[in-house]
């Protein structure tokens, strides 16, 4: 197996863990009674609770682009050092990107998010040029 | 390379771009110190950024949907002219949807969105029909 479908894997571990790590405080601020409904009422989250969430809501988005590029390196059989490093940079970038999301840390999260976002960007490159 | 495969990696690149594009046009607006910020107070966008942010959030679902259908097509060895087309229909039509959701042109974007969603349909449909025939 390629090293990035291993990495894409664990990412997919990573989005599960970080669904749980929003979930929980998400009950706790909002009651479970509350979530359980069908949530016509719009609450909405607030404080380090809505940080996971949006945290989460991220990587959602970065692990689609990111499954695709590790797929299309993998079944194209294009897997150098370089993708391979890439995919260890995006996985790195999306566990740092957490806490710094939990803790507010500004710039800092935004220059994590970006190494994520460019090395799935330069994998999807090496595979097109 | 397979055709299936490499219209997938140029659809994952055009939503990396729209997603920049989105950022550049959200900056201006918001300013960088609140994109920065976590945001727990950060107000709603409007106009072409809101746009581009509603198109992106569209273009990361249709690639999610997309995604499966072009692999399973061509692992399962079962790409041909029509699905290659199927798959450049997508692509083109995913290009349009984003212009014309940025331009605010109604009717069209819909359009182009349904021609998005019936190409991946179809790609699934070949693809179960390929793995029943397995």
């Amino acid at each position: 197996m390629a090293l990035e479908l291993a990495i894409l894997g664990w990412a997919g571990v990573l989005a599960v863990v970080q669904l749980v790590l929003m979930a929980v405080p998400a009950n706790l601020q909002l009651g479970s009674a509350y979530l359980v409904t069908a949530r016509d009422e719009q609450r909405q989250l607030s404080g380090v609770p809505a940080r996971l969430k949006r945290a989460y809501d991220n990587h959602i988005e970065g692990l689609v682009m990111f499954a695709v590029a590790a797929l299309v390196v993998s079944v194209s059989g294009r897997s150098t050092g370089f993708t391979q490093g890439c995919a260890v940079a995006y996985l790195a970038a999306r566990v740092v990107y957490i806490p710094l999301y939990a803790y507010g840390i500004p710039y800092v999260r935004s220059a994590v998010w970006a190494v994520g976002f460019f090395a799935t960007l330069l994998m999807l490159l090496a595979v097109l040029l | 390379m397979g055709t299936e495969i490499g219209i997938l990696a140029l659809y994952g690149l055009f939503v990396i771009v729209v997603i920049l594009l989105q950022v550049l046009a959200a900056l201006p607006q918001v300013g960088l110190v609140a994109l920065a910020s976590a945001r727990d107070t950060m107000a709603p966008l409007t106009g072409v950024a809101a746009r581009l942010d509603r198109a992106q959030l569209n273009c990361v679902i249709g690639l999610a949907l997309f995604a499966p259908a072009a692999i399973a097509v061509q692992m399962l060895g079962l790409s041909t002219g029509a699905t290659v087309l199927a798959g450049q229909i997508f692509l083109i039509a995913r290009l349009v949807y984003v212009v014309v959701y940025a331009a605010g042109i109604p009717w069209l974007r819909t359009l182009a969105w349904t021609a998005s969603i019936l190409a991946t349909a179809y790609l699934y449909i070949v693809a179960m029909g390929g793995a029943a025939a397995a």
